[in-house]
């Protein structure tokens, strides 16, 4: 019995192997080749292989996701109707359709991978076609993805998913914005960093409580409730890009004198050119110089 | 027993959470109350104090202290009448900071430190007389004689927290009838404040910084005149805003506006322009506000005390400071005010100034355009070297026929080629055919491996591609 068993499953690896074998797209193979090589043009040679690797197998993820990877519209004269094809939009579907075919492995590629490319090209790419994913599929796994990037202890994962997490929030705070503040708690300091770059970003005014107590924690008695200056600082510069409500509150931080956060609030206030902070600051400059005072008990 | 303990041991961790959470005191003696700086804020660029929160009445009240002042030493003096007294305030001044202050009766107050916890003044007393001196010790250092009579001893207390206030007041109150607060004033704050309301481009703004300008000795002033040079600057745009107000509206098309001013707007991040779109949209919230206050920063500015107030400042012997002399030229250069020529001719004359400074002086006078020519010229003509440079090159930026008269004749008569040079170059930014046709004369008598020559055929050049 137990030799009939090893042979299946010899026999079914022997098949696994055959059909991987089989399903091996000629033109892609090609393309990954001139990828490896030295040729001249070989990102714009290997393009046109994948485009011919999608012609025979639409449902190729990889040849999609390497064609959105690699194609680019500097390959082509204006005017080249390829050349629309690869625009960032073009390129980000075909990321799309690659997860599609195989979503665990490329959600966590997107995530975890292509964010760190270089090229901001290839990272607008990659932004296209996670945004595709969070509006037409699984976006609870996206974001959870999405959460394990920016609690991981790699800064350029927690800067990518920062920055996508804040894309996604401009488009839909309602969702978003709950994740980040619930983030602002999270043992690891670059995560709650992070999040606070977020919200910034987001400029949704739902943060502005938030911000204001992870500002004001600088007098909390206990150090372990005292936020580090870093991100109190990068909480301020959130309110004044979130402006509209913000604005009270940075002038709050202006008029409270024990505050360390008062010249980045005042910076804050000047970026944004909103007229209510003329009068507050005006009541700054009439405060009291350096003097001696006698107080009779 | 146990109920006993456990009672003990709740009272404990309710007063000890209630003092951890506690970062403000109410001052009942003084009725003031004050809080704790920022943790991160306490002693950074040496900051230290508790902040008056606010003022209820009674003796702070009376003695005029305000919220937001920083109260950075509690001082505290007490009367020495005994020997007894005498070594009991000091050692208590002492304690922590190993210095104290004497105030004798002749009224010298005399600061003696000594190194070590531990260390003597080298100091005896009868009563209140001075009855000994250790020679070499801080006292004798001091210059305290056996005879001199102690009045008091002043006890200075840097404050770092909230405890440290508590226990200074606590223990002066004692003693003395009073205490004696001195207050910090964060000037960072204050600076910071300034650039925001330069930029800010609001007319209540300006009246302050005129003031802080013309006060003395401010530390404040520099940051003022650069923010009221901001705010001319700002107010010089009026016009490309007025466009936005008559039509109510916050969107324009980009070439209905003046290219420079639109340009300038961008920059100071009122406005962006999309010229693909042929669209100039003002900056939400602060281009759409600022359209509704510029008229208003525009009157202010031009309503003639800046233009009396500025040549005041440009002069050296008045003003220090070169910022604030290059600030003022500049805010003469936007208003362009005739008035304040012959000032900045003496600017650009004045051979103790700083070069850069009489070229901006020249900058300005340009500025001002055609009614400067006349004393561009008397000034070309009488000065030397340097002042012929300045005025040669403002009077090419002014250019017309009067300015080019005058260069292309200085061009055959001045012999100086370095001032040639700044010659042939104002006339070739005058650029017209009669400037054309001087340069090309002057270029077919020099040899033509002469510096002057070279230069000669690259203007030329550079005239003839611009003319293309």
């Amino acid at each position: 019995m137990k030799k009939y068993t090893n042979l299946c499953i010899v026999a079914i690896g022997v098949a696994a192997f055959l059909m991987g074998c089989g399903t091996q797209n000629e033109s892609l193979s090609k393309g990954k080749e001139l990828i490896k090589s030295d040729k001249r043009r070989k990102e714009e040679r290997a393009a046109q292989q994948f485009k011919l690797a999608i012609q025979q197998e639409a449902d190729n993820a990889e040849a999609h996701y390497l064609l959105g990877y690699y194609d680019s519209e500097t390959f082509y004269e204006d005017g080249d109707p390829q050349k629309e094809k690869a625009s960032i939009e073009e390129r980000g579907k075909h990321m799309f359709l690659a997860y599609q075919n195989d979503k665990r492995k490329y959600r966590e590629i997107l995530v975890f991978e292509t964010l760190r490319d270089r090229s901001p090209e290839v990272q607008n790419t990659a932004l296209d076609a996670l945004k595709r994913i969070y509006k037409q599929d699984d976006r609870k796994k996206l974001l959870n993805s999405l959460k394990k990037a920016i609690k991981s202890n790699d800064n350029r994962d927690r800067h990518d998913a920062q920055w996508v997490l804040a894309a996604l929030g401009r488009e839909d705070a309602d969702t978003i914005i709950p994740i980040l503040l619930d983030l602002l708690d999270y043992k690891r300091e670059e995560t709650r960093l992070n999040a606070v770059k977020a919200l910034g970003k987001i400029g949704s005014e739902k943060a502005v409580p938030n911000l204001v107590q992870i500002v004001n924690s600088g007098s909390a008695k206990r150090k372990r409730d005292r936020e580090v200056a870093e991100i109190r600082r990068l909480a301020v510069e959130a309110l004044g890009n979130i402006g509209g409500a913000a604005v009270q509150e940075l002038v709050a931080i202006v008029q409270n004198k024990g505050s360390s956060m008062r010249v980045d609030a005042i910076q804050a206030l000047e970026k944004l050119g909103d007229e209510r902070a003329v009068n507050p600051l005006l009541e700054v400059l009439s405060d009291q110089g350096s003097r001696e005072v006698v107080v009779q008990f | 027993m146990w109920k006993g303990i456990l009672c003990v041991i709740l009272i404990g961790a309710a007063l000890g959470a209630g003092g951890c959470g506690d970062n403000r005191y109410y001052d009942d003696r003084l009725q003031m109350e004050v809080q704790q700086l920022d943790s991160d804020l306490d002693n950074r660029w040496s900051t230290t104090g508790v902040v008056i929160i606010s003022v209820k009445g009674g003796p702070a009240s009376a003695a005029k202290l305000e919220p937001g002042e920083l109260i950075s030493y509690v001082i505290g003096e007490r009367k020495v009448d005994s020997r007894g007294s005498y070594n009991q305030a000091v050692k208590q001044a002492m304690k922590g900071d190993n210095n104290f202050i004497l105030k004798l009766t002749d009224g010298r107050t005399i600061r003696i430190a000594v190194r070590r916890k531990g260390d003597q003044a080298g100091l005896e007393v009868d009563g209140n007389r001075v009855s000994k001196v250790t020679p070499g010790s801080p006292a004798d250092t001091g210059n305290i004689k056996v005879g001199d009579i102690i009045e008091s001893v002043i006890d200075e207390r840097n404050i770092k927290k909230i405890k440290d206030y508590k226990k200074a007041t606590r223990e002066f109150a004692k003693h003395d009838s009073k205490v004696t607060f001195r207050t910090t004033e964060l000037v960072g704050i204050k600076i910071a404040t300034i650039n925001a309301l330069g930029n800010l481009g609001d007319v209540r703004a300006i009246d302050l910084l005129r003031g802080i300008l013309e006060s003395e000795g401010s530390t404040l002033r520099q940051p003022a005149a650069e923010a009221l040079e901001r705010l001319v600057a700002l107010s010089q745009l009026n016009d490309l805003f007025q466009k936005f107000q008559n039509a109510n509206a916050n969107e324009l098309p980009a070439d209905r506006l003046d290219a420079q001013k639109r340009e300038s707007a961008e920059i100071l991040g009122l406005l962006t322009v999309d010229l693909e779109k042929n669209l100039a949209t003002l900056n939400d919230p602060f281009g759409t506000q600022f359209r509704h206050r510029s008229e208003a920063l525009y009157e202010k500015i031009t309503d003639g005390s800046m233009v009396a107030l500025a040549p005041k400042y440009i002069q050296r012997e008045v003003e220090p400071d070169q910022e604030i002399r290059r600030d003022c030229i500049s805010i003469l250069g936007h208003l362009k005010p005739t008035s304040a020529i012959p000032n900045l001719i003496a600017v650009m004359e004045d051979n103790a100034e700083i070069p850069g400074i009489r070229f901006q002086a020249g900058l300005a006078l340009s500025q001002i355009g055609a009614p400067a020519v006349d004393f561009l010229i008397a000034a070309f003509n009488r000065g030397e070297a340097s002042v012929k440079d300045i005025a040669a090159s403002a009077l090419g930026s002014i250019g017309g026929n009067k300015s080019r008269n005058v260069l292309i004749q200085a061009l055959d008569t001045i012999a100086d080629p370095t001032i040639k040079l700044t010659v042939a170059d104002a006339i070739a930014k005058i650029g017209d055919p009669t400037s054309i046709q001087a340069l090309r004369l002057q270029k077919q008598r020099l040899p033509a491996d002469s510096g002057l020559g070279t230069f000669l055929s690259e203007l030329l050049k550079q005239l003839e591609t611009q003319s293309m």
